[in-house]
């Protein structure tokens, strides 16, 4: 482990790993809320309810605030590529190149053109042109994570790509590249995961409002749309996308499986761990409660169906961090089934009626908004120590990735530059937000009186 | 064919962004001596306001655009550039971060503090752009397999083990610092009123005189630098191109600035930098970037090219994109146009 230290590769990765997941614990919020902002707006230019239109100015302010880390924090995500894993680049850039450079073209181009029109542009655009607004910066996020995902998808199941004359990556089929089925399950997987983090939040406003007897309209509505859309997206998070994610990886990259269940030996109606601790020194999950035949059955359809272990896989195929790996997965299908059932009960007091008046409950819903967090970095924590030691799955090694030219201390030194700002910038945002929550929806000023400021 | 007009499309790219993030550039720098109140400081602010991340996105198309059409370039620059492009990151950090919340709290410390690392980011960043652009000019270590890292600085001469500061690269950074605040003065001049306005007009000119001397104080070094490229540019059409907006620029620059026309003299400033940086993009054409060690080292646009296919495919998205951008940009040009005004009960974040 020590010896680690020392290994450059390691440090681009902790580098790499501390930013990106720095980096989107903003845009899921990003990119759920923009779900709620255009249905809200749509809502108001339906039913001209003012309640709508002041829910849209108050989580357009948040939603700005958000949206400026967030933009902040993915520089530093694309310089990367060159900078600590330019041997990377040089091999695929002709490939992850092309949907890096879309995603500017294409996405960001749209969002921050927007941004501004849908923050304080509500006066002088009108309703219409503001619900258009809306609709632009949403469509601008989620192509945004559409492109990108592809990009990662590429990395899990290449496909689409051909070997170039000088030994490097170049793209074969645009479409096969953009279509990659890995990618598309992803995203719709991905997107939903984002969404249940937009419910989650705007749930825990309205209860915190409800709690303190303040604000009621406003809360009512964010218990009622976030609890409603957190179900929705919480069940589809699970099936049918989770599910597809786990057949797409027990096809493609069965060892990841093996390992992310911990399963050491192969055979049919494997179970899946509920309880479990894997023990790589000793080859074996220690006090397993298993489900039998449930991984059999999600992996491959049936309870028979035979599914390897980590011992027919040669010792270097397997994912490097094992154990990580192992509790980043339980823990994302154990939070994505408590998301389930509270947010059924949540829905089932709303149906009687009762959702304002269960003080139990709201605290549940209150204090419940980190964990969609939680359950994003752990899945992204599977998807990429799963597909270690790759980089590119099956074609090109991590530990060939890094930047040879940059030194361990040069990197050393950056991230704790990120760590230093990236800490500042998060008491920032917290303190910024929380005076907004705490302001308020109604204790606003006139809506689009800062229109003059940029007129 | 293909790869010189993708070398077209990623300079321009490139230009695109410092044209534009430029003024910002330069109007960040120039904050605390243009405005003196707080109220002064919002509207340089404002100024600036909600289009900062549209500016960026500029930079992140071009960086997206580079990797997937010259990538080994992309990977050897990056990386050879290590400390200096992490210090640009976090100046940029910084200077979104005090754009975005400088205003959210009325209150006069929060305020100053936040002006404060506005200024000092965009005093940084124009530096270290100015810098990058020099080492571009001069070239870089470059060993045969094409890769180099760089200290901040070696022995401050400008051949052999160079590092990322030497005399003619500090120069350059000088001259970067002081045209960008030209530029961004003749904006400001462009955007406000009151007392910004006429101190910015005022500074404007002073700025556009000191760029004179330094331009050819540059220009001659450049020459002793790099005695070659003049030999390359000469046959380059887009460096006669080049020759000719800067020309067409002194002449709007200078009728813009002395009838205190000031749109007029804001296109001439904006096409100053644009004829300037098209004129150094066509002389250093098709060398991408020079190694100091040894001149067949360098790389070209032909060996850091990506395969035939990344181009062709790129050549069906790119312009379907760049179509949409315009549109973006005509929106944007006609929603923020005009003078921007702060009145205090305002609640914008600006
Ligand atoms: C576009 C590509 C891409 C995307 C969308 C993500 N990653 Fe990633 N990730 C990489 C591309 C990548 C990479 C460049 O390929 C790394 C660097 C080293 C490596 O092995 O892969 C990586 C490594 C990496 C590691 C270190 C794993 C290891 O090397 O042991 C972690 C923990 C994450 N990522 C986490 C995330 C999270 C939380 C993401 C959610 C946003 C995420 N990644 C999205
Ligand atoms: C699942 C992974 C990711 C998703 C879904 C995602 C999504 C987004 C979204 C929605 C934004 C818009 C701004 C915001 O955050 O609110 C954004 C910003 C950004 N992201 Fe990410 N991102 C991811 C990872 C990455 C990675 C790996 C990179 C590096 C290539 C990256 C680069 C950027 C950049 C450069 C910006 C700023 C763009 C701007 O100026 O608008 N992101 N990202
Ligand atoms: C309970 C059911 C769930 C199942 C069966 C499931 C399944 C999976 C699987 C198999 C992966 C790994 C894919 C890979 O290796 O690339 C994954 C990744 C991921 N999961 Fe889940 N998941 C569930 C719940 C959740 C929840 C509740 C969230 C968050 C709200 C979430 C967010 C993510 C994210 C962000 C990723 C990484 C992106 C990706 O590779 O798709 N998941 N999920």
């Amino acid at each position: 482990m020590d010896s680690n230290l020392y290994d450059p590769a390691f440090w681009s990765r902790l580098q790499f790993a501390f930013t990106i997941i720095y980096h989107y614990l903003f845009p899921q919020l990003t990119m759920g809320l923009a779900g709620f902002l255009v249905y809200w707006k749509w809502r108001a230019l339906r039913t001209g309810d003012e309640k709508y239109n002041r829910a849209v100015r108050f989580w357009a302010k948040i939603f700005g605030l958000n949206f400026a880390v967030g933009v902040v924090t993915g520089i530093p995500m694309e310089f990367q590529f060159g900078t600590n894993w330019s041997e990377f680049s040089k091999y695929a850039g002709g490939v992850i190149g092309q949907t890096l450079a879309m995603e500017g073209m294409f996405a960001f181009f749209l969002e921050s053109a927007f941004i501004g029109a849908l923050i304080w542009g509500e006066k002088r655009l009108g309703p219409r042109y503001h619900l258009l607004a809306a609709i632009g910066v949403a469509l601008g996020s989620w192509l945004s994570a559409f492109l990108i995902l592809v990009t990662n998808g590429f990395m899990q199941h290449p496909v689409g790509y051909q070997i170039e004359a000088n030994g490097t990556l170049g793209i074969a089929s645009l479409s096969a590249y953009l279509l990659n089925p890995w990618a598309l399950i992803q995203f719709a997987h991905n997107q939903m995961a984002a969404l249940v983090t937009g419910a989650f939040v705007v749930t825990a406003v309205g209860a915190f409002y409800a709690l303190r007897g303040i604000h009621s309209t406003q809360a009512g509505l964010y218990l009622r749309t976030g609890t409603f859309v957190g179900l929705v997206a919480s069940l589809l998070v699970a099936f049918p996308t989770g599910d597809q994610q786990a057949k797409m990886v027990g096809r493609h990259q069965p060892v990841t499986l093996a390992a992310m269940e911990g399963k050491f030996t192969g055979g049919p109606m494997a179970g899946v761990a509920v309880i479990g601790q894997p023990n790589i020194g000793a080859r074996r999950l220690e006090n397993p409660i298993e489900v039998p035949g449930a991984l059999s059955f999600l992996a491959y359809g049936t309870f028979q169906s035979y599914v390897r272990g980590l011992d027919e896989f040669p010792e270097d195929q397997w994912p490097d961090n094992i154990e990580l790996l192992y509790y980043s997965f339980h823990l994302m299908i154990t939070l994505g089934t408590l998301f389930i059932m509270l947010m059924m009960v949540a829905n089932f007091q709303r149906w009687r009626g009762r959702l304002q008046s269960s003080t139990w409950l709201l605290w549940v819903l209150m204090l419940a908004f980190p964990f969609p967090y939680i359950a994003n970095t752990l899945g992204w924590m599977t998807a990429e120590l799963g597909r270690q030691p790759w980089l590119i799955y099956g074609l090109f090694h991590t530990r060939d990735g890094f930047s040879k030219v940059v030194s361990n201390g040069d990197t050393i030194f950056t991230l704790i530059g990120f760590t230093g700002l990236y800490f500042v910038l998060g008491l920032l945002f917290l303190y910024l937000t929380g005076r907004e929550i705490a302001h308020g929806p109604d204790g606003e000023v006139v809506p689009g009186a800062g229109e003059e400021v940029i007129a | 064919m293909m790869i010189a007009t993708w070398y077209a499309i990623v300079s321009f790219m490139l230009i695109t962004y410092i044209a534009l993030d430029g003024r910002n550039f330069g109007a960040g720098m120039l904050h605390w001596f243009v405005a003196k109140t707080p109220e002064e400081r919002r509207q340089v602010i404002a100024a600036i306001g909600p289009l900062w991340s549209w500016h960026e996105v500029w930079l992140v198309a071009f960086g997206g655009t580079l990797l997937a059409i010259f990538p080994r370039l992309l990977a050897s620059a990056f990386a050879g550039y290590y400390l200096a492009l992490f210090l640009i990151l976090w100046c940029f950090i910084l200077r979104g971060i005090s754009i975005e919340v400088g205003g959210h709290i009325n209150d006069r410390l929060w305020q100053g503090f936040w002006d404060f690392v506005f200024v000092v980011s965009n005093f940084l960043l124009a530096i270290l752009f100015g810098a990058a652009a020099g080492n571009v000019a001069r070239g870089v270590p470059l060993d045969a397999q094409g890769n180099f890292s760089m200290a901040f600085f070696t022995d401050f001469k400008t051949c052999g083990y160079v590092g990322l500061l030497d005399w003619y690269t500090v120069s350059i950074a000088i001259f970067a610092m002081v045209i960008l605040a030209a530029h961004g003065a003749t904006y400001l001049t462009l955007k406000t009123d009151g007392a910004v306005n006429y101190r910015s007009s005022r500074l404007a000119k002073y700025l556009w005189m000191a760029v004179v001397p330094l331009f050819l104080l540059i220009s001659i070094e450049t020459f002793v630098v790099r005695p070659d490229l003049p030999g390359h540019a000469v046959y380059n059409p887009f460096w006669y191109l080049g020759l000719l907006l800067v020309a067409a620029s002194i002449v709007t620059l200078i009728s813009g600035l002395s009838t205190g026309r000031e749109r007029r003299a804001f296109v001439g400033s904006k096409l100053m930098l644009v004829g300037l940086l098209v004129t150094g993009a066509a002389a250093i054409f098709p060398v991408m970037l020079y190694s100091t060690l040894a001149p067949e080292n360098s790389l070209t646009a032909y060996n850091v090219a990506a395969g035939v296919n990344s181009f062709l495919f790129a050549c069906i998205w790119w312009p379907l994109g760049f179509a949409l951008t315009t549109l973006y940009f005509v929106f944007i040009s006609r929603r923020y146009a005009g003078k921007v005004s702060v009145s205090r009960d305002s609640q914008g974040t600006y």
